[in-house]
């Protein structure tokens, strides 16, 4: 069971991705719509793991938010309509989904990401989830 | 110091024994004084080098009489606007002792001005001292004109090419800006359509509409997917709808998590033109879809999906085999015409062969497009 935290301005899509993430048997710690929201969360939840938006209600910061949560050694995944916006090094991120995601989809690459969090490096990523490239994964 | 009058008087003299050198009839003076080419002739050995002749013509180009010229340096020709350097290349050549050709911009006696093309050359006499110097001139105004109304023509033409590229560049910009804001809502839209789908289902206590509103989130996530897969490519006209298959066997073998439901590909990269990927999608989403409702129901099988470019023609083949059952007959009705619907639209064959537990659904669409072809 993680903490995770999900930031993401289209509050109908969050709330979804909030269920699809309880029903997984997580803990969804808090829904950010902005960086400084984001940050604050970061602070108070200290979440396992984060879903993070290129773009939030206060624009394209998503990035930097994803930053610092890699600084507090949160590991997370964007979760973009334009994962070609990413820098090379990903944010420090272990990979995106990117959006319009499939249901399965979301379920794979959560199922994934919840085994890498653990520990267990033994899945293969699924088609939905973009791996940051090799060079720069901080595992 | 000798007066003007003096120096204008050693010239004339200079010039008139220049001239009685040559009998009367002499055909060469004649000719220097008739001929349209303005011409003039110096003498170096007199102080400041002054023009001792110059002939009709000369005064018509300029303006000025012989009684105005005789006596003075040819610099009373050169103005404010003359070139300082062209100037110094005439009076190097000049100390040389050696030919030039030069354009000049020159002032006539009303102050106006006019481009001469000028010749100037030492007349040497036996022993090779320099006795004269010969300059024969050209007002060449119009074509120096013409050229500089050429160069002022290219200029501006430059200019407005500079400018229409410069507004090409913006309009550009601001189309594929509008096309990614666009494409970012369409995607943010069906993801958000997807979410009240599912968030109804998850609402429902209901089994029958729980199952309904499952089927209508699968066809949207289909449409999803090929508006996310469109926007990859870096040609956004071509769509690869192996690659779309790919991904759907993928998420669904992951998902499924059946292993008595054995799945096998052969993929090829099929490229359709933008406009034909949502149907072709829908066609294979429902294919696979019709056939792993089978395998579920039954308790395990074989699926297999072919994509691949036949001789002129694609086809999009899946099999499957299982035990037939008769499927809810509502699901069945809404699969059935969304496959026929998407056939039709496309002008593609649907064929649909059972034998035994073996179903086989050949789906070809004929080669149309030279697009297809790559």
């Amino acid at each position: 069971m993680m903490k995770v935290l999900i930031v993401e301005d289209e509050a109908l899509l969050a709330l979804e991705l909030e269920s699809e993430v309880e029903i997984a048997g997580h803990e969804v710690v808090g829904v950010a719509l902005s960086s400084a929201q984001a940050r604050d969360l970061m602070q108070s939840t200290q979440p396992d793991f984060a879903f993070v938006d290129i773009h939030l209600v206060d624009g394209p910061t998503g990035i930097d938010v994803g930053r610092d949560l890699a600084g507090n050694g949160v590991p997370y995944v964007f979760v973009s309509g334009n994962i070609k916006k990413l820098p090379p090094d990903f944010a420090g991120a272990l990979g995106a989904i990117e959006k319009p995601y499939t249901m399965n989809g979301m379920k794979n690459a959560l199922e994934y990401l919840t085994a890498v969090v653990e520990g267990d490096q033994a899945l293969q990523p699924p088609a939905s989830l973009v791996l940051a490239p090799e060079k720069y994964q901080v595992a | 110091m000798p007066s003007r009058d003096q120096h204008q008087t050693d010239a004339r003299d200079a010039g008139d024994r220049l001239v009685a050198a040559h009998v009367r009839e002499d055909p060469f003076a004649a000719a220097f004084k008739a001929t349209r080419m303005p011409m003039i002739v110096t003498d170096p050995k007199q102080p400041d080098n002054p023009i001792i002749f110059c002939n009709a013509a000369f005064e018509k180009m300029t303006g000025y009489s012989n009684e105005d010229v005789i006596g003075r340096n040819c610099r009373f020709l050169q103005g404010a606007e003359t070139d300082r350097e062209t100037v110094a290349r005439l009076r190097e050549a000049i100390a040389a002792g050696t030919d030039i050709a030069v354009d000049i911009l020159n002032y006539r006696k009303d102050g106006s001005t006019f481009w001469n093309a000028l010749f100037l050359s030492p007349v040497r006499d036996d022993a090779g001292s320099i006795v004269y110097f010969f300059a024969s001139q050209l007002d060449f105004t119009t074509v120096k004109s013409r050229e500089a109304s050429l160069a002022a023509a290219r200029h501006q033409a430059e200019k407005d090419v500079a400018k229409h590229m410069a507004d090409l560049r913006t309009a550009l910009s601001a189309r594929s800006l509008l096309v990614h804001e666009v494409d970012h809502r369409v995607k943010n839209n069906l993801l958000t359509i997807a979410s009240i789908i599912k968030l109804q289902a998850r609402q429902t206590k209901d089994e029958g509409q729980k199952q309904v509103l499952m089927s209508t989130l699968n066809r949207v996530e289909a449409l999803s997917t090929v508006q996310r897969k469109l926007f990859t490519l870096d040609d956004v006209s071509k769509f690869d709808i192996a690659d779309f298959a790919r991904e759907l066997v993928a998420d669904l073998v992951n998902a499924i998590k059946r292993d008595d439901i054995h799945m096998t590909i052969d993929l090829s990269p099929v490229f359709v033109p933008a406009v034909k990927a949502s149907p072709l999608s829908l066609i294979v989403n429902e294919l696979v879809g019709d056939a792993t409702r089978r395998g579920l129901s039954d308790g395990g099988g074989k699926i297999n999906l072919v994509v691949k470019k036949l001789e002129d023609r694609f086809l999009i083949r899946v099999e499957d085999t299982s035990d037939p059952v008769v499927v809810d007959s509502e699901s069945a009705e809404i699969g059935r015409m969304i496959l026929e619907a998407s056939v039709r639209q496309l002008g593609a064959t649907l064929t649909k062969t059972v034998d035994g537990r073996r179903t086989t659904v050949d789906v070809t669409l004929p080669i149309e497009n030279p697009l297809e072809h790559e």
